[in-house]
C-alpha cells in the first residue's frame, strides 16, 4: 500500500480545491467531485493534468474512474509515484 | 420574392488533403481506401506517447497563389485560397467572369490559423515578446480564410465571411452558399472549409484522451480515437440555370442542409440534437428517411461521437439504416475543412457510382451495428447522400446532395 505524507496531501487538495474553485473547508476526503461538487469530466482531466505537472508523474487515463474524491486522487497519485 | 426558388449545383471542386492535391487524387484515394497517417512533423511531439496524424507534406503555396504573397498568409488560408483556385478551374470558370458575377465567399474553421499562435507563442516564451514576428501575426485573424479568396481574385461584388463553428463548419459554409444562391441573391459561391495541423489542437485532444495512438478506427469495437489532419475543401456553387447556360459540367445537387444547436456540453455529443439535425436537414431537402443512399458520418472515431451518432441515425432512420460511412478513417480529422472535405466525397461518389470505406475496421462495435462499408469500397448507384458535420458545442449542420436530373 503506497503511504502519502501530511504535505503531499495537502498539497493535492489545494490541486484539487483551486481547480474546483472550493474552499478547502468544503472538500471532505470523501465528498464527490461530480456529485456534490458540480464539478465534470473538463475539471477532471484539468486535475488529473495539474497533478502529474506538479509531481512531474504520468497518470494513465484509465484510472479516472478511481479520481472521484479526494481520497481516491491520494492513493491514485500515490500509486503512479511509486510512494512507498 | 418574385422569383421561384434556384435549384443549387456543384460544379467545381478544390482538394487539398492528405490524400493528395486536386479531385483526381482525392477520388483515387478514397475508391482505394488509402490510409494516410504517418508520424506529424509539424510540430516537436517530443513528451507524448504517440503521436499520429494526417499531414500534408508538399504543398506548393506558389503553385495556386499567384496574386497574393503566399509567406503573408497562414498556412489554412493559403490552404483556402489553393482549394479555391482548383474549384474555380474545375468548373471552367473564367476568373474576369466570376469577378464581373455577384459572389459569395465562405470557409469554415476549427482553429483559424493557431498553427501561426503555436510559434508565436513559443517564440514569446523562448525569447521574449520583442522577438515576434510581425508577419506571422498579422496572418492570425480568422477572417482572413475568406477574405484572402477575394483578395487573390479581386473579388469586389462578394460577401467574404469565415465561419468558426469548429467541426461542422464546412457544412455550415455551404449551407449558407446554398441559401445565397438557392435565393438568387449571388450568382456563384466558393464555401468550404480549412484547417492546419496545429500543436494546441493535437495537445488538447490528447489530453482528452481521443487522439488514436496509430490508426483512426471509427465504428470499430476497438477504436481509440482521432487523428488530427489537415487541408481545405472549397466547392463552387451555382444555379441550375447558370450551369446550363455556359455548359458547366455538374457533380451533383445540393438537395438541402439542417443546422441545429444543442445549447448544451461543450464536449459530450447530444443524441436527441445530433437526431433533430439530421430530420431537419432531411425535411429542408424534401427527402424521406429512406430514400438516402447512404450516410457520410462525422464518424470520428472516438467512444463517444461514434456511438451517439449510430444512436441518433437508428432514431431517425429506424431499424434499417442505410450504409455510414467515415472517410476519417483514411484522412483523420480536418476539422473545419472535414464536412467540406467529405461533401466532396459525397459528390464524388454520387458522379462515380461508389461508396468510399470505412478502413482500418476489424470488427464492428454491437452497439453501433452498422454497415459502414469496411476497409473496400463498393460500387453504387447513388441517388440522394447525407453528410453529417457535429461539432463541440453541439453545433450540428447536416448536407443533403442528390444525383442532378433534368426536370422531366
Amino acid at each position: 500500500m503506497p503511504t502519502i505524507t501530511e504535505e503531499r496531501t495537502v498539497q493535492i487538495k489545494d490541486i484539487v480545491c483551486d481547480i474546483l474553485e472550493l474552499e478547502p473547508e468544503e472538500v471532505t476526503p470523501t465528498s464527490l467531485f461530480k456529485e456534490d461538487h458540480d464539478a465534470d469530466s473538463l475539471r477532471a482531466i484539468e486535475i488529473l493534468a495539474s497533478l502529474e505537472k506538479a509531481f512531474n508523474i504520468t497518470i494513465d487515463q484509465s484510472e479516472l474512474p478511481r479520481m472521484v474524491n479526494l481520497e481516491g486522487v491520494y492513493t491514485v497519485v500515490a500509486e503512479s509515484a511509486n510512494w512507498n | 420574392m418574385t422569383q421561384a426558388a434556384n435549384r443549387v449545383v456543384i460544379t467545381g471542386l478544390g482538394v487539398v488533403s492528405s490524400m493528395g492535391l486536386g479531385v483526381d487524387e482525392f477520388r483515387a484515394g478514397l475508391r482505394a481506401g488509402r490510409d494516410t497517417a504517418r508520424p506529424i512533423t509539424a510540430f516537436s511531439t517530443v513528451g507524448f506517447d504517440h503521436a499520429n496524424g494526417c499531414e500534408i507534406t508538399g504543398f506548393e503555396p506558389a503553385a495556386w497563389i499567384t496574386e497574393l504573397v503566399p509567406a503573408e498568409l497562414g498556412r489554412a488560408s493559403q490552404f483556402a485560397v489553393a482549394a479555391a483556385r482548383m474549384a474555380i478551374d474545375d468548373a471552367a470558370l473564367s476568373v474576369p467572369r466570376l469577378r464581373d458575377a455577384r459572389s459569395l465567399v465562405t470557409i469554415g474553421t476549427t482553429d483559424g490559423e493557431s498553427r501561426d499562435l503555436d510559434g508565436l507563442v513559443e517564440v514569446e516564451v523562448g525569447q521574449g515578446p520583442a522577438a515576434m514576428d510581425p508577419v506571422a501575426a498579422r496572418r492570425v485573424p480568422a477572417g482572413r480564410l475568406a477574405a484572402a479568396i477575394a483578395r487573390e481574385f479581386a473579388l469586389t461584388d462578394t460577401e467574404a465571411v469565415t465561419i468558426p463553428t469548429a467541426c461542422s463548419a464546412g457544412n455550415y459554409a455551404i449551407g449558407y452558399g446554398y441559401d445565397a444562391v438557392r435565393s438568387g441573391e449571388v450568382d456563384f459561391a466558393l464555401v468550404g472549409g480549412a484547417d492546419a495541423l496545429c500543436r494546441k489542437t493535437f495537445t488538447g485532444f490528447y489530453r482528452l484522451g481521443t487522439i488514436a495512438p496509430q490508426r483512426c478506427q471509427p465504428f470499430d469495437v476497438d477504436r481509440k480515437g482521432i487523428l488530427t489532419g489537415e487541408g481545405a475543401g472549397v466547392l463552387l456553387l451555382e444555379s441550375e440555370q447558370s450551369a446550363k447556360a455556359r455548359g458547366a459540367r455538374i457533380y451533383a445537387e445540393v438537395l438541402g442542409y439542417g443546422l441545429s444547436c444543442d445549447a448544451d456540453h461543450p464536449v459530450a455529443p447530444n443524441q436527441a440534437g445530433v437526431a433533430r439535425c439530421m430530420r431537419l436537414a432531411l425535411e429542408n431537402a424534401g427527402v424521406k428517411p429512406d430514400e438516402v443512399d447512404f450516410i457520410s458520418a462525422h464518424g470520428t472515431g472516438t467512444k463517444a461521437n461514434d456511438v451517439t451518432e449510430a444512436g441518433a441515425i437508428r432514431q431517425v432512420f429506424g431499424d434499417t439504416p442505410p450504409r455510414t460511412v467515415s472517410i476519417k478513417s483514411m484522412i483523420g480529422h480536418s476539422m473545419g475543412a472535414a464536412s467540406a472535405l467529405a461533401s466532396i466525397g459525397c459528390a464524388l461518389a454520387i458522379t462515380d457510382g461508389f461508396i468510399p470505406p470505412t478502413i482500418n475496421h476489424n470488427q464492428t462495435d454491437p452497439e453501433i451495428n452498422l454497415d459502414c462499408v469496411p476497409n473496400h469500397a463498393v460500387e453504387a448507384e447513388l441517388n440522394v447522400v447525407q453528410n453529417n458535420g457535429l461539432a463541440f458545442g453541439g453545433n450540428n449542420a447536416v448536407t443533403v446532395y442528390g444525383r442532378y436530373r433534368e426536370a422531366s
